[in-house]
């Protein structure tokens, strides 16, 4: 076995596109992340941009309904798995290691091994329109609509085969952030002086790694369904539908924490910085996160009210879904005490992360209403809902990481995005979100049910439709702003390794960071730690205008490049691809991902210092 | 229109005044021009918004959709409540804490303890009033009063893309299959049990109830009732239903139509109730022509015969092109006011047109992509075959 | 096979693999709690046979449970003459474990295939999918673990298994005792408790 491994010289460099391919420096594999969730985004919106036309005016007939619940399946399944979630790991593999004052993640080649996968998982999602056999059953594909004879093309084995492939690059990233969050703290960095990032990536992480094999259970046996007979959701032979519905949402609302949490942890550090005060009530926000991630594994069935669960649960899911409230508010005063006093700064990043609050609030308390059965009876499968996932998954999700992206956006390139533009950015994106989906809370209680393709004019929906639809070409012209701020950026002067006067350890360090990061692991002095450093150094007389100094690459012992990850991850793929067309070919891919899993562990995760240069 | 839906004249003044009387105290007190319009804007939105037109839940017409509204209600005041004020204050601390040109180094305040209890115990207190309040709603709209006029039961299938509709007992001695028109008599509660053939459906008439899920192998049941009170326009009045769970295809064209009537004319309609007379020689052929073609899927005189349905579900879910599969009833189609699952009135023009080629009206509907004679696209029917269907189904003399 | 990082710091003084290890076996259990529901839910719901009572055989199964404890044992003995450096108990105790392990496997496919013949299958009844799904998955990890056993032994016969590289034997004795533990809660509920059960009208009487 150990001969793989001769045969095929270990890649030694980082130049050109070999070298991104076989990176396993984490900030460059944020930058693969973010990248590719960011294409993402722009099918997954031009696929809202499908919706909201049709949408437009009443008995439209510019697609028919087959495409359409294509568009709206594709456009959650996308956003959801292939845009939030990528996009946070993203900040997770920039932003981690750096601000808990490590070198890398604990395992570089399993993080590349992630990205490769979370890639092929998303083309293979993608293939369903090469073949036109497009999953149609909406992003949470309730049972028996997804089995044989009633959706017959192999749409939904896209769907559920490539979400397992996706799963498994989300459970391999996460058991990742959490081995190197508990185990890579720089000295002095307890956990009670880990940024509020850090702490809700690790929440994060431990809820993707709990929920996800529940959901990975309910693909299998979906899967199995409809290739190999067992009628596990088949109510004519006794399967029954609604175990589907449960275990999909014992998933599901964990997920949406999932989808929130990092944004609430991109927001708290942003807070702060231009506030120039420190986080108030910082354990307060810590715990609510840690009662939010445990409570959240309660609540599920707040979807399912409708489906006759009786009385009794539905009281009980009703009080424990209010409850939920409370912790996420204790966050939002919190937030708003953090500003209290302060001197604000409104950078791009702080009107984005002052937006997330602002809408996250609005999309919480629609939230509540919801939480109340009686009143869901009315409110459920209507556009009163796609109001309140808008208003938490864009205002709050998609708000917290364009907060991020602007924040951070100087340390990766070294380079800042514009700010005029930027603020031009916000306020379209702020209008139009409003525009968009402001109107649908009274398309809801007006009656509208989602996932429909026509609707006729007597119902009265059809002006705020317009408004809505409307709202979308104001969101689309501020995402062009955005893809503009970043392309001008290439010529803007390069910054100074501290723009923002922040208090992450992180900025301590030049922009954009060596690859090793730091010269000599920090000493972490408190929760604050560089705003600690900096003040000392003012107090002392010797203020501080320089980054870390730079040492030789050579004299530090960094974990090299490898081919093993994007090997293995093209045989995971391909066992998924099998399942979709040849049995033999997931054979092969067994064999390739075995192969590349044994080379691997042969392979020293950082080769000897001789064959560094 | 016959079939306008139902309005209400007037009621839209009432529900916008009330959003701006709530705001304006507060307006005065934050002399924002943004706030201001901000909320300007909102009670616009609201104005605009709450129509009372068909599918309305601003609107209630019986008990239940009622108590389900007023629990809304306080809760959209709560949550506008909670609204303006976390929001106030954040925009309050974003407007008076920004920075000044030379200001020192805020201070480093860290947290206040006593605060944060405070914070936490005041929602929950909230979250708890109204989550106990939505309990006790729960329990109190579990079944019908026990007071009052008796219960008519109604058992309610769903298909793909249409609703059954069977009055086991109208107390006129009949059995009664419809589809696609359920007819309820006023003031009296009407129990339902809701079930699938096929794939989920979700049973919602907004006017009279929140919705409830149509799920194959299990019945759910349901009760509602219609209240003549308040209801302001002459009886029969005729109020939207919709499916309201994803359910393929034509989810969007599954509709159905409610019915309040007097009791006297409902017991008429159901002592009407019986297969279309043929009485002319139009409408002789055409029943000869729907015996010859569509009775494999369609029954026609009285209720289904159970053996019959039970064959065409098994047809309809081992799959195949041409299989038998559910159809709606036709005997009372004559006195029904719409068309397939309520996407357009039934007219002579639009049976027409419907027979002609189902899948111009309702795309993805199992009538034109099952049946022999529209496997080639239109109907292998010619123009005059089709003119004495449509003498036969709707009875023209 | 060669790790270099075994003793860098960490923060909480355990090893990254180590602590990787556990926070996986913490989402495998998921995994397997998800699907003993199913089992569960299912439980008593074939509308057709053959049911547990016609054909488990808690005896039979209750041999190859022994042979699986036995394995853990061997598991044991064998990170403890690792920790000792002695390599052919190494080598003996960790195909031991492998070998006891393929017994197991072996009892399941004599199993898998006496059921089928007496028309229990995937599609026949929801008994079957469950059945088969539950004991497929947790066969499927022993057979990973057999893999991994049989690489470990070729590693240690090389003689590259000691007090040094100790924690490599020991990864591989936490996912086998996992393994051997679901199945403990397996055979319960699917032998043990389950096995008796008849059709869904003899359930719902007791
Ligand atoms: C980012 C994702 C996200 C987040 C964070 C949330 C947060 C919440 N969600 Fe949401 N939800 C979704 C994403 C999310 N949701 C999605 C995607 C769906 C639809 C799935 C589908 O059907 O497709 C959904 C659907 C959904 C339903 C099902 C509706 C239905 O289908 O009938 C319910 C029901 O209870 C619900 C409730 C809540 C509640 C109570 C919260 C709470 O966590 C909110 C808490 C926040 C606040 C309350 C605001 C701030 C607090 C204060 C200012 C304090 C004071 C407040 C009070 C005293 C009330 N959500
Ligand atoms: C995860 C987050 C997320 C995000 C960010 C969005 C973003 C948007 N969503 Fe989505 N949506 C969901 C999650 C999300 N959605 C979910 C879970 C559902 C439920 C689905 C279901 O029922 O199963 C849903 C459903 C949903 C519906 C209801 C469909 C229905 O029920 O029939 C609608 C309708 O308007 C809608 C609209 C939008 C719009 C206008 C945006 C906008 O914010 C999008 C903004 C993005 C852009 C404007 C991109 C612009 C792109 C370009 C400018 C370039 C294009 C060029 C190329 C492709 C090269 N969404
Ligand atoms: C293969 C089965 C099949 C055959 C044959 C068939 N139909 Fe249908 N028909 C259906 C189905 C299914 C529907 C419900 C369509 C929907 O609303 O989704 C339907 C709906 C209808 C409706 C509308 C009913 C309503 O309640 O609004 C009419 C009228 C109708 N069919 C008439 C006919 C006539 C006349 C024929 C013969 C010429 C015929 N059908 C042949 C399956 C069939
Ligand atoms: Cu039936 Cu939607
Ligand atoms: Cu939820």
């Amino acid at each position: 076995m150990a001969s793989i491994t001769a045969v095929i010289p270990r890649p030694t460099s980082y130049a050109g596109l070999w070298g991104w391919i076989t990176t396993v420096d984490h900030k460059r594999i944020a930058v693969l992340y973010g990248v590719t969730a960011f294409i993402f985004l722009l099918i997954a919106g031009a696929e809202a941009g499908v919706i909201r036309m049709q949408l437009a005016s009443a008995d439209n007939d510019l697609i028919g309904p087959g495409r359409f619940n294509q568009m709206f399946t594709m456009h959650a399944t996308v956003m959801v798995f292939m845009v939030i979630m990528p996009l946070s790991v993203s900040f997770f593999n920039f932003v981690i290691p750096l601000a808990i004052g490590a070198r890398d993640v604990a395992f570089p080649r399993l993080n590349a091994l992630s990205y490769w996968i979370f890639l092929f998982g998303g083309i293979l999602m993608h293939m369903s329109f090469v073949v036109d056999q497009v999953p149609d059953a909406g992003w949470f594909s309730y049972a028996n609509l997804t089995e044989k004879p009633f959706s017959v093309n192999r749409g939904l084995d896209y769907w559920s085969i490539s979400l397992l492939v996706l799963g498994t690059s989300s459970v391999a990233g996460a058991l990742n952030f959490v081995v190197t969050i508990i185990n890579m703290r720089a000295p002095g960095m307890s956990m009670m002086r880990m940024p509020v990032f850090v702490w809700m990536t690790l929440i994060t992480s431990l809820l993707l790694v709990l929920a996800f094999p529940v959901i990975t259970v309910g693909l299998i046996e979906l899967t199995m369904d409809r290739n190999f007979g067992t009628h596990f959701f088949i109510p004519a032979e006794g399967g029954d539908p609604v175990l589907w519905q449960h275990l999909f949402w014992i998933f599901g609302h964990p997920e949406v924490y999932i989808l929130i949490l990092p944004s609430m942890g991109v927001v708290s550090e942003i807070l702060p910085t231009f506030s120039r005060k420190p986080l108030f009530g910082y354990p307060f926000i810590i715990f609510s996160g840690i009662v939010i991630g445990i409570m959240g594994w309660a609540v599920w069935s707040h979807h399912m009210f409708t489906v006759g669960l009786g009385p009794v649960a539905n009281s009980v899911f009703t009080i424990t879904t209010m409850l939920i409230a409370v912790p996420t508010g204790v966050k939002i005063f919190n937030w708003i005490g953090t500003l209290w006093k302060g001197a604000l700064e409104f950078t791009t990043p702080m009107l984005f992360a002052l937006g997330f609050v602002a809408l996250f609030i609005v999309g919480g308390l629609s939230g509540v209403s919801h939480a109340v059965s009686p009143s869901d009876f009315q409110q459920q499968d209507t556009y009163y809902i796609v109001a309140h996932i808008h208003y938490v998954l864009f205002g709050g999700s998609m708000f917290g990481i364009f907060a991020g992206a602007y924040y951070w956006y100087p340390k990766i390139t070294g380079k800042m995005l514009n700010e005029t533009v930027g603020k031009i950015n916000f306020w379209l994106l702020f209008i139009g979100m409003n525009l968009t989906f402001f109107p649908m809370h009274f398309l809801g209680m007006n009656g509208m049910p989602r996932r429909i393709y026509t609707y006729s004019a007597e119902f009265g929906w059809e002006n705020l439709n317009r408004i809505a639809s409307f709202g979308y070409v104001v969101l689309a012209i501020g995402m062009l702003v955005f893809m503009y701020n970043v392309w001008q950026s290439r010529n803007s002067r390069r910054v100074g390794h501290d723009p923002w006067d922040a208090p992450g350890i992180e900025w301590s360090i030049a922009s954009p960071p060596p690859p090793y990061n730091f010269a000599e692991i920090p000493q972490v002095l408190g929760r604050d730690h560089y705003w600690i450093v900096k003040e000392n150094a003012e107090a002392a007389g010797t203020p501080i205008t320089e980054p870390e100094a730079l040492v030789d690459p050579s004299s530090i012992h960094m974990p090299s490049p490898s081919y093993w990850p994007i090997f293995t991850a093209v045989g995971v793929a391909l066992i998924g691809g099998g399942l979709l067309s040849h049995y033999a070919l997931s054979f092969v891919g067994g064999v390739i991902a075995f192969i590349g899993v044994v080379a691997w562990s042969n392979e020293p995760a950082a080769a000897p210092p001789k064959e560094h240069h | 229109m016959g079939l306008s839906p139902f309005r209400r004249a007037g009621s839209l003044s009432s529900h916008s005044a009330s959003p701006s009387k709530a705001f304006s105290g507060r307006q005065s007190r934050l002399k924002s021009r943004t706030v201001l319009f901000g909320l300007m804007a909102a009670i616009f939105l609201f104005a605009t918004g709450c129509s009372m037109d068909g599918m309305s839940t601003w609107d209630a017409l019986g008990p239940v959709a009622e108590k389900q509204l007023e629990l809304f209600n306080v809760l959209l005041w709560a949550m506008v409540a909670v609204f303006v004020l976390v929001e106030g204050v954040l925009l309050y601390a974003i407007i008076r804490y920004r920075k000044r040109p030379g200001q020192p180094k805020p201070p480093q305040i860290h947290g206040n303890t006593t605060l944060e209890i405070t914070l936490t115990i005041i929602p929950t207190i909230l979250v708890l009033g109204l989550g106990i309040w939505s309990v006790f709603t729960l329990f109190d709209l579990e079944d019908p009063p026990t007071t009052g006029p008796d219960a008519l039961h109604v058992n309610v299938t769903a298909h793909q893309w249409w609703f059954e509709f069977e009055y086991p007992d109208t107390g006129s001695g009949k059995h009664i299959i419809t589809a696609n028109e359920l007819r309820i008599p006023v003031d009296r509660p009407i129990t339902l049990s809701l079930e699938s053939d096929d794939v989920i459906h979700s049973f919602w008439v907004p006017k009279l109830a929140g919705k409830l899920d149509m799920i194959p192998t299990h019945v759910n049941e349901m009760w509602f009732q219609a209240d003549s009170d308040k209801i302001d326009e002459a009886l029969p009045v005729t109020l939207f239903g919709q499916c309201a769970e994803l359910c393929g295809l034509a989810h969007a064209l599954m509709r159905f139509r409610v019915t309040v009537m007097d009791q006297a004319d409902f017991d008429s309609w159901a002592a009407a109730y019986g297969p279309p007379p043929a009485n002319t020689e139009q409408a002789k052929a055409g029943q000869q022509l729907f015996q010859q073609n569509c009775t494999l899927c369609h029954t026609i005189d009285g209720p289904d015969d159970p053996a019959l349905s039970a064959s065409r579900l098994s047809g309809f879910l081992t799959g195949g092109d041409i299989t038998p599969v559910p159809a709606p009833n036709l005997t009372d189609l004559r006195t029904r006011q719409t068309l397939a699952a309520g996407i357009t009135d039934l007219t002579e023009a639009h049976l027409r047109e419907w027979l002609r080629n189902p899948e111009d009206l309702k795309p993805g509907n199992y009538m034109s992509s099952r049946a022999v004679l529209y496997q080639g696209g239109n109907a292998s029917l010619s123009d005059q075959e089709i003119d004495q269907l449509v003498a036969y189904l709707l009875d023209i003399r | 096979m060669a790790h270099t990082a075994e003793h860098e710091y960490t923060t909480t003084g355990l090893n990254h693999r180590k602590m990787l290890m556990w926070v996986f076996l913490g989402s495998d259990c998921l995994f397997f709690a998800a699907l003993i529901a199913t089992y569960m839910v299912y439980r008593g719901q074939s509308l057709v046979g053959p049911y547990p009572v016609d054909i488990i055989n808690v005896p039979v199964t209750t041999i190859s449970t022994f042979v699986l404890l036995m394995s853990s044992f061997a598991m044991v003995q064998a990170l403890a003459s690792t920790h000792a450096n002695n390599k052919n108990a190494i080598v003996g105790w960790l195909m031991a474990t492998a070998i006891l392990g393929a017994i197991f496997i072996g009892f399941q496919i004599v199993e898998f295939n006496t059921f089928k013949n007496e028309g229990l299958t995937l599609g026949g009844n929801l008994f079957g999918a469950t059945f088969f799904t539950l004991t497929g998955f947790h066969g499927a990890h022993v057979t990973l673990g057999i893999i991994w056993l049989v690489i470990m032994a070729i590693v240690g016969a090389k003689g590259r298994l000691g007090p040094d590289t100790a924690l490599d034997v020991e990864l591989l004795g936490l996912y086998w005792h996992f393994v051997d533990i679901v199945w403990i809660v397996i055979f319960t509920l699917l032998y043990l408790i389950g096995g008796f059960d008849a059709g869904p009208a003899a359930l719902s009487g007791g």
